[in-house]
């Protein structure tokens, strides 16, 4: 397949969402925009093919790397843009709010930016991607249905801006020191010690990228956003939105400051994280709160994951994002209508994972941060595994307390002598999507070797950083 | 040292902006706020690309001048700063709508008048009865709402 | 809130007064005035010739980076869309009522002849900025925000009377985003990469020179004027 058509990846998605209010007014077009995120579907199986042994990257408009803008498409960009594309289409808002034509619209825009943040290879061109998909969210949450979603938007609007000024400083940072933007040509320079990129541009670019990532104090808006937003999109963007940020930051991470300095920050806003995060979620009133504030402990705990050395970080930090991206979209997607007996059965099953209970999942990607903070020693590495473990201890104690309050309303309810609850006239289809994810969930458990030495394989490509820079900066040698 | 003058004043935006973002209590200000360290985020990014005795990059009388300034900063800022526009909009018709819900622009009133509703919307996911072992927890607790039957739990 | 609590805002100064040293220590080290151009180099001794564009800042923003432009073109899209959801939704006819235009403030004679007489030479003005874009400073951002202000004039002057209604302007957001987007593909269809310039890059300096650079710069004049016209048509239709 011809590398170049990567580029139709976000160009499609952003020509169905200029077309689609002209298009409104004369012809039905409910249909388009999901129809395009299929075929950009369709069309990222066919790129992806070869990219476990071959990673492929396409510079706009033909120019050389370090003057054009480049996509590149690694394994483990090329398996998280599968995962968003199929939330997307699983996610798509629905109902009285997928009717109107800007929502589709701004739908459209999230997905053309979450794919561009995934495939592109320069910063600043990553900086306007992070900014679209942030404008997008805004128009979204304040198309809520609470009474509140003005001045949340706006918070969430203020953050997220100063996060952005940030991240713009962090960029001239960087650019005065460098001359180029390109992470490939960032990466080869760095790699052959001919750069060393001040730290200072690290932490900046990561509190500005962070906010989306839902890192340590930059984190605010998560529990008033998603507390408003329908379930499907806080679904979306708590469990594959924010991968896309941290993605961002992983990248920085390995391939321009390998240092144990930058790891150190990671881990300790992770740590934060983790403890406000938990302690928080312990504390909320109320189940999408609880589940907000418990998405801001987990993203910690990937956190702590990534700042591990760049081979086993990048592992454990991919399998407890991949984790996350299956368990919290369920959970989010259970809150659409109150508990029943199948809604609760995947409740348990999904409280059971985060937890890390043996046969699944969660177990395997917990116990492999586990080990890899123990070999990883240092005072610094145990404390963070204290603070893990406390925290998944507060994790069970927060979630099988809905599971305790369901049953004795249940028994209550028989006492009284009513049948449980009826069913008829709902609308079944969020926890219909959330079974699906927990049937995700139970094929990982059940194929949980082929599938992490592939994330094994993934995990290496990623942190290959010879490999990057050879492909993104060699391919065009040879073009005008 | 004209340059560092420049250079200085960005700084100086920058941190007049955030502080302004801190400090202020009206929303409207904090809109400005975040605009003016806008202002100093893109001029640095602007001075990033400036050398000395460098002219603009545009070809005149024949010829590119032959120390000429970096384009790509340049360029990065024209694109940052339409950016810009688009989020100080968004940002100006939520605070119109802020106004039009809540009826006040003042910070800690507006947060106020939020977290009240965020409350008594999100009661229904939390209707929290007694606990009824000795060994529960005291105090509010997440729960789920019980719903009687027939009654939605929207 | 109260008086009390305003007077005890030290820390957020402290933290601010910190931040401005920590940049200011930082921004020195920094190589200011001699920074290792790279990217900007190359791009200097090709982008003349490659692209034909005299105005290298606009090879940069159409040429080498159009994908942040056409990323930047989706902002302001998305800020439009959301900016039309937020103040739209939940609205009733009421407010509309009460408008920052009431049909009975009646701005002056000459107020009213004046924006009408500027009207299109402001058209004009935009159009030659958009145009000359490969030649000198300026372009389609700086047009596009002239040709909105020209549309919006006459809106102050008599009272909410737009000239354009809100289907034409969709429709002109529309299509030139449509139309950048396709040029774009054009080359893609070629076997060539996105984005890239086609036609002949000609004679720097000529008007008809820089291969598509030019029509792509009208496509993000005109997406740029539409976008801010729904943006000022939509915020002006308010009261707060």
């Amino acid at each position: 397949m011809h590398a170049e058509n990567l580029a139709l990846l976000v160009a499609l998605p952003l020509l169905t969402a200029f077309l689609l209010q002209p298009l409104s007014q004369k012809f039905a077009v409910g249909w388009l925009a999901p129809l395009t995120v299929l075929v950009t579907l369709l069309l990222t199986l066919q790129l992806g093919a070869g990219v476990m042994e071959q990673p492929i990257s396409s510079v706009m408009g033909g120019f050389v790397v370090p003057m054009g803008i480049n996509f590149y498409l690694d394994g483990l960009a090329w398996l998280f843009l599968i995962a968003l594309q199929l939330s997307l289409l699983l996610l798509w808002p629905r109902g009285e709010q997928g009717q109107s034509v800007r929502v589709q619209v701004l739908m459209l825009l999230l997905t053309a930016s979450s794919i561009g943040l995934l495939l592109s290879g320069d910063l600043f061109n990553l900086y306007v991607f992070y900014e679209l998909l942030a404008v997008a969210t805004f128009g979204l949450v304040a198309a809520g249905e609470s009474r509140a979603t003005a001045i949340i938007s706006f918070r969430y609007l203020l953050l997220s801006g100063v996060g952005s000024v940030l991240a713009l400083t962090g960029i001239a940072l960087l650019y005065s020191h460098a001359g180029t933007l390109n992470l490939g040509h960032l990466a080869e320079l760095v790699a052959s010690g001919e750069l060393v990129l001040p730290l200072s541009a690290f932490l900046l670019m990561l509190l500005g990228f962070g906010v989306k990532a839902e890192l340590f104090a930059v984190n605010g808006w998560v529990p008033e956003v998603y507390a408003t937003l329908s379930p499907r999109l806080s679904a979306l963007l708590a469990g594959v939105v924010s991968k896309l940020a941290l993605i961002v930051i992983v990248r920085l991470l390995v391939l321009l400051f390998p240092t144990p300095e930058a790891s150190q920050v990671l881990l300790l806003l992770g740590v934060l994280g983790v403890l406000s995060g938990e302690l928080a979620a312990w504390r909320a009133q109320d189940l999408r709160r609880m589940l907000a504030y418990s998405s801001m402990g987990q993203l910690g705990v990937i956190f702590i994951a990534f700042s591990l050395s760049v081979e086993a970080g990048l592992l454990v930090g991919i399998m407890l994002s991949l984790h996350h991206l299956l368990v919290k979209p369920g959970l989010f997607l259970l809150t659409e209508q109150r508990f029943q007996g199948w809604s609760m059965v995947l409740f348990i099953l999904f409280a059971l994972s985060l937890v890390g209970v043996p046969p699944l999942p969660g177990f395997w990607a917990k116990f492999a941060l586990l080990t890899g903070l123990v070999s990883a020693g240092g005072w610094i590495n145990s404390t963070a595994l204290v603070v893990f473990l406390f925290a998944t201890v507060v994790e069970a104690s927060y979630l099988f307390r809905v599971v305790q309050h369901y049953h004795q309303e249940r028994e209550r309810h028989q006492e009284r002598g009513r049948a449980a609850v009826s069913v008829v006239g709902q609308d079944n289809s969020g926890v219909w999507i959330s079974t699906l994810f927990a049937t995700g969930l139970l094929l990982t458990a059940w194929q949980i070797q082929p599938i992490s030495d592939y994330l094994q394989q993934l995990a290496v490509q990623a942190g290959d950083r010879q490999q990057l820079s050879a492909i993104v900066v060699g391919v065009t040698e040879g073009r005008p | 040292m004209m340059e560092m003058v420049l250079y200085a004043g960005a700084v100086g935006l920058l941190v007049i902006g955030i502080a302004g973002l801190v400090l202020s209590h009206h929303l409207f200000r904090q809109v400005l706020a975040l605009v003016i360290a806008e202002a100093g985020a893109n001029l640095l990014l602007l001075l990033a690309g400036y050398r000395f005795g460098g002219e603009a990059p545009i070809w005149s009388e024949g010829s590119f001048p032959s120390v000429m300034v970096d384009p790509v900063p340049q360029a990065m800022v024209l694109t940052a700063i339409v950016i810009g526009v688009g989020i100080q909009a968004l940002a100006i018709a939520l605070l119109i709508r802020v106004r039009q819900q809540t009826g006040t622009l003042d910070r800690e009133q507006a947060v106020i008048e939020m977290r009240e509703a965020l409350d008594q919307e999100l009661g229904r996911f939390s209707t929290a009865p007694k606990p009824r072992s000795q060994y529960a927890p005291k105090g509010e607790r997440p729960l789920y709402p019980v719903v009687e039957e027939g009654q939605d739990a929207r | 809130m109260s008086r009390e609590q305003r007077s005890l805002e030290w820390t957020p100064l402290l933290f601010s007064g910190g931040l401005a040293f920590l940049l200011f220590t930082l921004f020195i080290a920094t190589m200011f005035g001699e920074p290792p151009m790279r990217a900007g180099a190359m791009i200097q001794q090709a982008g003349g010739v490659e692209l034909g564009a005299a105005n290298l800042v606009t090879a940069v923003v159409l040429g080498y980076r159009g994908l942040d432009t056409l990323g930047e073109l989706a902002i302001l899209f998305a800020s439009a869309t959301a900016v039309g959801l937020v103040l739209s939704t939940q609205n009733g006819e009421s407010d509309k009522q009460a408008s920052v235009f009431p049909d009975k403030i009646f701005l002056g004679e000459i107020f009213e002849s004046a924006s009408r007489l500027l009207m299109p030479l402001l058209l004009l003005l935009g159009f030659y900025i958009i145009i000359h874009g490969h030649l000198t400073p300026g372009g389609g951002f700086q047009g596009g925000v002239i040709l909105a202000i020209a549309l919006f004039l006459p809106a102050l002057a008599r009272s909410g009377e737009i000239p354009l209604n809100h289907a034409t302007i969709r429709l002109v957001e529309g299509g030139a985003g449509t139309l950048f987007i396709l040029i774009g593909l054009m080359a893609l269809m070629q076997g060539e990469s996105f984005l890239q310039p086609l036609l002949q890059p000609g004679e720097i300096g000529a008007l008809f020179s820089a291969g598509s650079l030019p029509l792509l710069y009208l496509a993000v004049g005109l997406k740029v004027g539409a976008e801010l016209a729904a943006l000022l048509v939509h915020l002006s239709g308010e009261s707060a």
